[in-house]
C-alpha cells in the first residue's frame, strides 16, 4: 500500500467521484452527528441503534410497493415501521416485567428479521438487497443521479435534511439542554420532557431513513455515536462538542473515501473504521480525558496515597 | 389548622395516593400549607417525603387524590413553583458550566425558542452570588463539590423567582458552614412572603429550622406548627415503623389496582 | 449435586455420539426440487441426512443459546449481547484470512478473541472515561462491525467471490452450510458449556442476583465472569453460521424474556429458556427449508417472537389476556358487593336488615342514584349466582347474600374506624377509600382489624357495625 494509492489516486482516478461521495459522506455523518450528541448524553445510544435496524421492514415495503428507492413512500414506511417500534418497546417496558434493554433487544431484532426476510423474498435486486443493508451504496451514488448544482439528487437531499437539523438543533438549543441534562426541571418549568424526547426520535428517524441507502441499516450507529464520543472527551460545553462533531464527520468522510480507495472497501464502513481511530486517537491523547492524563493522574494518586 | 388571613394556600394536596412498582408509598395524604411559611417535612427513610413532593409536581402519577397550587391546578400555576432535586437525579458529567445550569432557572420564562438574554445573565449571577458560588460560574459543573453542587441547584431555583419552593433534601451532603447559609438563605426567601417546603432527614435540626413541621410516614401522622407537632408521642408514631395493617392493606390494594 | 452432574453427562454423552453419527452424513443445500409439499414432507419423515445434521444444530445452539441467554436477561445485559455478538465479525474474517479456507477451529479462536476484545474495551471505555455504558456498547459494536465488513470485503477482492460464499453465512445465517466438523465443534461447546453452568449454577445465581454479596461471600466473582463472557463469546460463535451476527443477539434475549414472562425460577427460567430457543430453533430451519436461499436467523427470530408474544398474551402470572380476565372477574365482584350493599343499607334505615325483606327497585335507584333499567340488569345478573330473589318489582337477599352484604358493610366500617383511630386520618376523609378496600379485606385482615379495635360497636360516624353470624 504506497502513500499514493492513499492520498493521491482518489484525487486523481475517481476525481469525477470524489466530490459527490464525499459531500454525501459528510452531510449524512454531520446530519447523524448532530443528533448523536443527544443520544449519548441522554443515555440512549442504542435507541438510535434500534431505530435504525428497526426501520428496515418499512424501507422494505415501501421499496417491493413502488419497486423505487425514492423518498417519500420509503420515508413514510419507515417512519410507521419506527413508531409501532417505539410503542411495542414502551408497551413491553411498562406493562411486563421485561426491563428496557431486553424490551428494545426483542422489538429491534424482530423488525430487523422481517425486513431480511421481506427482502430476501422479494430476490435480489441491485438496488435493495442484503447488501446494502449492510455496507450501504455510498459508493454507487453518481452513476444515476440526477445532477443539480453539481451534486447528486441525493447528496442534495441530504444536505437538506442535515441543515434542517442543524436549524431545530440551534432553534431548541434550550429545550434540548434543559431537558437532557434535567428531565424534572424541564417538566417543572413546562417543558415536556416526553414531548422533546418524541420530538428528538422523530428527528433521529429522519436522519437515520435518509442515511439507510448511503451506510445501511447497521452502520449508522456508528455514525451517530463516534463524533458524539469522541467530542465529548474533548470538551466541556455543549456547543463546542457539537461542533466538534461537525469536525469529526468531516473528518472521518474525508479518511474513509481515501482508505475506501486504497484498500477497495465499501466507503461507510471505512468511514466507520476511520471515525474509531480518530476516537481512539482522542481517547488516548485527549488533554483533559484522554488516558495518558488519566494514567498520570492515578499515578499521581498513588503517589498522594503513599506520603498520605 | 391555625391559618393566617391568607385566602389561598399555597399548597393543598386532597386525599393524594400514591403507589411505585405495587408498593404504596403515600397512602391518603390531605394537607394544607398556607403562603408565607416554612415547611419542615420529615419521617423515617421510605416514609414517601421526596414523593409528596415529586407528585406536587406532577413528576410520579398518583393513583387517587389532587394537588391545587395557590387554588390552582399546577400546570396553570407552574411558574410560580420552584423545584430543587436531589443532587443525584441528574448526570454531573454532562458539558455544562454552573452559569449554564443557573440560567436553567429562567427558561420556563423564557418560552419557546428565545435565548437567555442580558437581564436573565445578570439574574443568574445574582443569584450565584446569593449562594457564594459566584467564582465558580465558568466551571464544568463535576469539578464541584457535592455541597456546592447541591447550592447550584439552589441558585437555580432562586433564578426561577417562584412563589412556592419544593425542595428534596437541600442539605444533604452539605457542610455545616453552608448548612447555616442555606437555612439563613431560606428564612430570607420566606420572608419576602414565599412559601417553602423542605424535605429534611435530620429530625434534631429540623426542630430549629422550621416554622411548620410536616410529619410523614406514608400517611401524614401530624402537621402544623413546630412546638405543636413536635411532641414525642407524635414523633414516636412517625418513626415507631408504619403501622403494619395500613401498609399491609394499601399494598395489598396497589396490587391489585394494577 | 451429584445425580445432576450425572444426567448432565448422560445427556452429554448422548447428544455427542448422535452429533458425531449425523456429522458423516452430507450437507442439504444441493436440492433443486422446491415444491413445499414435498420439502414438508422431507423434512417430517426426516429424509434428508442434511437436514438432520442442521436440526442437531439447531438444538444445540438453541440449547446454548437458551441457557446464557437467561443470566443476560436477569442481569439486564441485554445489549451488552448484542454489542459482543456483532463484535466478533473481525475475529470471523480474521479466522478466514488465517487458514484461507472456512476452517472452524479458526474461526471459532478468532471470533472469540474478538468478542473478548469487544468487552475488554466496553470496560476500558467505560472505567476510564465518563462516556456511559449505552454509548461504550455503540462504539465498539459498531466499530468492529465496520472493521469486520471492511476484513471480508478485502478478503473478497483478493480470494475471489467463490471463497467469500461460506463467509456471508456468517452474517444472516445459513444452516444448510453447517458440515460435520461445524456440528462437532457445536456440540463440544454445548455441551461444556452445559456441564459449566450445571456446576457452577450456585455462583452463578448469586453473582447475577447481588454482585456484592457473591464477592462478599469470597467467590472468586472476577473469574467467574471472565468465564461466563468467555461461554458467551462461544455461544456467539457456534450459532453465527446458523443465525448470523446480526440477529444472534435476539436468539440470547427472546427465549429468555418468554421463560422470564412465564416462570418465576431462575432454574425454570433456565429450562424453558433452553426449550423456547430449541423449538424456535427447529421452527426457523423448517421454514427457511421451504423456500430455496432463504437466510435461516430472520426466521429463528420470527420464531422466537411469535412464541414471546404467545407468552405475552397468554402466559398464567402475567400474561395481557390473563390479567385482562383477573380484572374483569374483580369488577364484577365489586359491582355485585355494591348491589349488595345498597340493599343493605336501604334496609338498615328502616331497621329491618335480614335476609327475605324485599326492597323496591325503585328505591336502590333513588339510593344509589342510578337508573332503575341499570339496577335492574344487575340484579338480573345475581340472582342467577343466587345472592338475590326477584320478585316482581322488588328484591330481597337470600341467606348467602345477606351474609355477604353484612361482610360488605362491616369491612367498610371497620376501615373507616381503623383509619381514624389508628392512622390519624380524618373522620370525614375515610368514607372514599372505603369503598375501595372493602372489597379486598381478607377474613384474617378482618378478625385483625377487629381484634387490634378491640373489637368495637360503632364506626366513626356512630353507625353499627354489623357482628359476625358465628361469632
Amino acid at each position: 500500500m504506497s502513500l499514493y494509492q492513499i492520498f493521491i489516486e482518489p484525487w486523481e482516478r475517481h476525481a469525477s467521484a470524489y466530490w459527490p461521495i464525499l459531500a454525501m459522506a459528510f452531510f449524512v455523518t454531520a446530519a447523524c452527528g448532530l443528533v448523536g450528541n443527544y443520544l449519548v448524553l441522554r443515555r440512549i445510544s442504542l435507541v438510535g441503534d434500534a431505530i435504525s435496524h428497526s426501520v428496515l421492514p418499512g424501507i422494505a415495503i415501501a421499496f417491493i410497493l413502488t419497486n423505487s428507492r425514492s423518498g417519500p413512500p420509503m420515508f413514510i414506511g419507515a417512519l410507521v415501521a419506527g413508531v409501532i417500534t417505539t410503542l411495542i418497546i414502551e408497551v413491553l417496558h411498562s406493562r411486563t416485567r421485561i426491563k428496557q434493554d431486553a424490551a428494545i433487544g426483542i422489538t429491534f431484532s424482530t423488525m430487523f428479521a422481517i425486513g431480511v426476510i421481506l427482502i430476501s423474498l422479494h430476490g435480489s435486486h441491485t438496488d435493495l438487497d442484503l447488501d446494502c443493508v449492510l455496507f450501504g451504496k455510498l459508493d454507487f451514488l453518481s452513476s444515476k443521479e440526477k445532477i443539480i448544482m453539481g451534486l447528486p439528487g441525493v447528496a442534495l437531499t441530504m444536505g437538506m435534511v442535515a441543515l434542517i437539523v442543524g436549524c431545530l438543533i440551534v432553534l431548541f438549543y434550550k429545550e434540548l439542554l434543559v431537558s437532557s441534562f434535567d428531565p424534572n426541571l424541564a417538566a417543572t418549568i413546562g417543558i415536556s420532557p416526553r414531548l422533546v424526547h418524541y420530538l428528538l426520535m422523530c428527528i433521529l428517524s429522519v436522519v437515520v431513513v435518509s442515511a439507510f441507502t448511503s451506510v445501511g441499516a447497521i452502520l449508522v450507529i456508528a455514525m451517530l455515536i463516534l463524533p458524539a464520543a469522541t467530542s465529548y472527551l474533548l470538551t466541556d460545553r455543549l456547543w463546542v462538542m457539537m461542533l466538534f462533531s461537525l469536525i469529526h464527520s468531516f473528518l472521518s468522510a474525508i479518511g474513509g473515501i481515501h482508505l475506501a480507495v486504497a484498500f477497495k472497501i465499501p466507503t461507510a464502513p471505512a468511514t466507520v473504521v476511520c471515525g474509531m481511530i480518530f476516537f481512539v486517537a482522542a481517547w488516548i491523547f485527549s488533554p483533559t480525558h484522554g488516558l495518558i492524563r488519566y494514567w498520570f493522574r492515578s499515578r499521581a494518586s498513588v503517589n498522594g496515597e503513599c506520603i498520605n | 389548622m391555625s391559618t393566617e388571613d391568607i385566602a389561598v394556600p399555597a399548597l393543598e394536596i386532597h386525599d393524594l395516593t400514591v403507589s411505585y412498582q405495587k408498593r404504596p408509598v403515600l397512602y391518603g395524604v390531605d394537607v394544607t400549607v398556607p403562603a408565607g411559611s416554612l415547611v419542615g417535612v420529615v419521617g423515617p427513610n421510605g416514609a414517601g417525603k421526596s414523593t409528596l413532593i415529586k407528585s406536587v409536581m406532577e413528576l410520579v402519577q398518583f393513583s387517587d387524590g389532587w394537588v391545587k397550587v395557590f387554588g390552582e391546578d399546577l400546570k396553570n400555576n407552574i411558574s410560580r413553583v420552584g423545584y430543587v432535586p436531589q443532587r443525584e437525579s441528574v448526570d454531573w458529567d454532562f458539558p455544562v458550566s454552573v452559569i449554564d445550569v443557573v440560567l436553567m432557572g429562567c427558561y420556563g420564562r423564557l418560552g419557546l425558542i428565545r435565548r437567555p438574554g442580558k437581564e436573565e445573565k445578570e439574574k443568574a449571577h445574582a443569584a450565584l452570588k446569593k449562594v457564594g458560588l459566584e467564582a465558580y460560574a465558568k466551571r464544568q459543573i463535576a469539578n464541584l463539590s457535592g455541597g456546592q453542587q447541591q447550592r447550584v441547584f439552589l441558585a437555580r431555583a432562586l433564578a426561577q423567582e417562584s412563589d412556592l419552593y419544593l425542595m428534596d433534601e437541600p442539605f444533604a451532603g452539605v457542610d455545616a458552614a453552608t448548612e447555616s447559609a442555606i437555612v439563613e438563605l431560606l428564612r430570607e426567601i420566606r420572608d419576602q412572603g414565599k412559601t417553602l417546603i423542605v424535605v429534611h432527614h435530620d429530625l434534631g435540626s429540623a426542630r430549629e429550622y422550621f416554622d411548620m413541621m410536616l410529619l410523614l410516614n406514608m400517611r401524614v401522622v401530624a402537621f402544623g406548627k413546630t412546638e405543636e407537632v413536635f411532641t414525642g408521642d407524635l414523633l414516636q408514631q412517625t418513626y415507631g415503623g408504619r403501622l403494619t395493617v395500613l401498609s399491609e392493606i394499601a399494598e395489598k390494594f396497589a396490587k391489585e389496582q394494577s | 449435586m451429584v445425580p445432576r452432574i450425572r444426567t448432565i453427562i448422560i445427556f452429554g454423552v448422548a447428544l455427542l455420539s448422535v452429533t458425531v453419527h449425523e456429522a458423516a452424513a452430507a450437507r442439504i443445500g444441493e436440492i433443486v426440487e422446491t415444491n413445499p409439499w414435498d420439502q414438508i414432507r422431507r423434512f417430517i419423515t426426516f429424509s434428508d441426512r442434511g437436514l438432520r445434521l442442521s436440526l442437531i444444530g439447531a438444538i444445540l445452539f438453541g440449547a446454548v443459546c437458551g441457557l446464557l441467554g437467561s443470566f443476560i436477561v436477569v442481569r439486564k445485559m441485554a445489549l451488552f449481547g448484542d454489542a459482543i455478538s456483532h463484535a466478533v465479525l473481525p475475529g470471523v474474517a480474521l479466522g478466514f484470512l488465517w487458514s484461507m479456507s472456512k476452517d472452524p477451529v479458526a474461526i471459532l479462536i478468532g471470533a472469540t478473541l474478538a468478542g473478548l476484545a469487544g468487552s475488554l474495551l466496553v470496560g476500558a471505555i467505560r472505567r476510564t472515561t465518563r462516556i456511559k455504558q449505552d454509548a461504550a456498547l455503540g462504539i465498539v459494536l459498531a466499530s468492529f462491525f465496520a472493521i469486520g465488513l471492511c476484513l471480508i470485503r478485502i478478503i473478497q477482492n483478493n480470494e475471489g467471490a467463490s471463497k467469500i460464499t461460506g463467509l456471508k453465512s456468517y452474517l444472516f445465517g445459513d444452516v444448510a452450510v453447517l458440515d460435520r466438523y461445524d456440528v462437532i465443534i457445536m456440540g463440544v461447546v454445548t455441551i461444556s458449556t452445559v456441564i459449566l453452568f450445571g456446576l457452577l449454577y450456585r455462583p452463578f445465581l448469586a453473582i447475577s442476583f447481588d454482585r456484592q454479596f457473591a464477592v462478599s461471600i469470597g467467590y472468586p466473582v472476577r473469574i467467574l465472569e471472565a468465564l461466563f463472557q468467555m461461554f458467551l463469546a462461544f455461544a456467539i460463535v457456534i450459532s453465527l453460521q446458523a443465525v448470523g451476527v446480526v440477529l444472534v443477539s435476539a436468539m440470547l434475549i427472546t427465549p429468555a424474556a418468554t421463560a422470564y414472562l412465564l416462570v418465576d425460577r431462575m432454574h425454570r427460567m433456565v429450562w424453558i429458556a433452553m426449550g423456547i430457543g430449541i423449538v424456535s430453533a427447529i421452527i426457523g430451519v423448517f421454514l427457511s427449508f421451504l423456500g430455496s436461499n432463504l437466510p435461516t436467523g430472520p426466521f429463528m427470530v420470527l420464531s422466537a417472537s411469535s412464541i414471546f408474544t404467545m407468552a405475552y398474551l397468554f402466559s398464567p402470572k402475567y400474561g395481557r389476556f390473563t390479567k385482562w380476565l383477573r380484572y374483569r372477574n374483580r369488577a364484577k365482584k365489586v359491582r355485585e358487593e355494591n348491589s349488595l350493599k345498597s340493599i343493605y343499607h336501604v334496609l338498615e334505615r328502616r331497621g329491618m336488615e335480614s335476609s327475605g325483606n324485599r326492597v323496591l327497585i325503585t328505591d336502590l335507584s333513588s339510593h344509589r342514584k342510578m337508573s332503575v333499567t341499570k339496577i335492574f340488569k344487575e340484579i338480573k345478573n345475581m340472582e342467577r349466582s343466587g345472592l338475590i330473589n326477584l320478585e316482581g318489582n322488588s328484591v330481597s337477599l337470600t341467606d348467602d347474600g345477606f351474609e355477604k352484604a353484612r361482610s360488605v358493610v362491616r369491612n367498610h366500617r371497620l376501615w373507616e374506624l381503623y383509619l381514624t383511630n389508628e392512622a390519624n386520618y380524618a373522620s370525614d376523609h375515610v368514607h372514599d377509600d372505603a369503598e375501595k378496600v372493602e372489597h379486598f379485606l381478607s377474613e384474617e385482615e378482618v378478625s385483625e382489624l377487629e381484634s387490634y379495635l378491640d373489637y368495637p360497636q360503632k364506626d366513626p360516624h356512630g353507625k353499627p357495625i354489623p357482628g359476625r353470624a358465628s361469632a
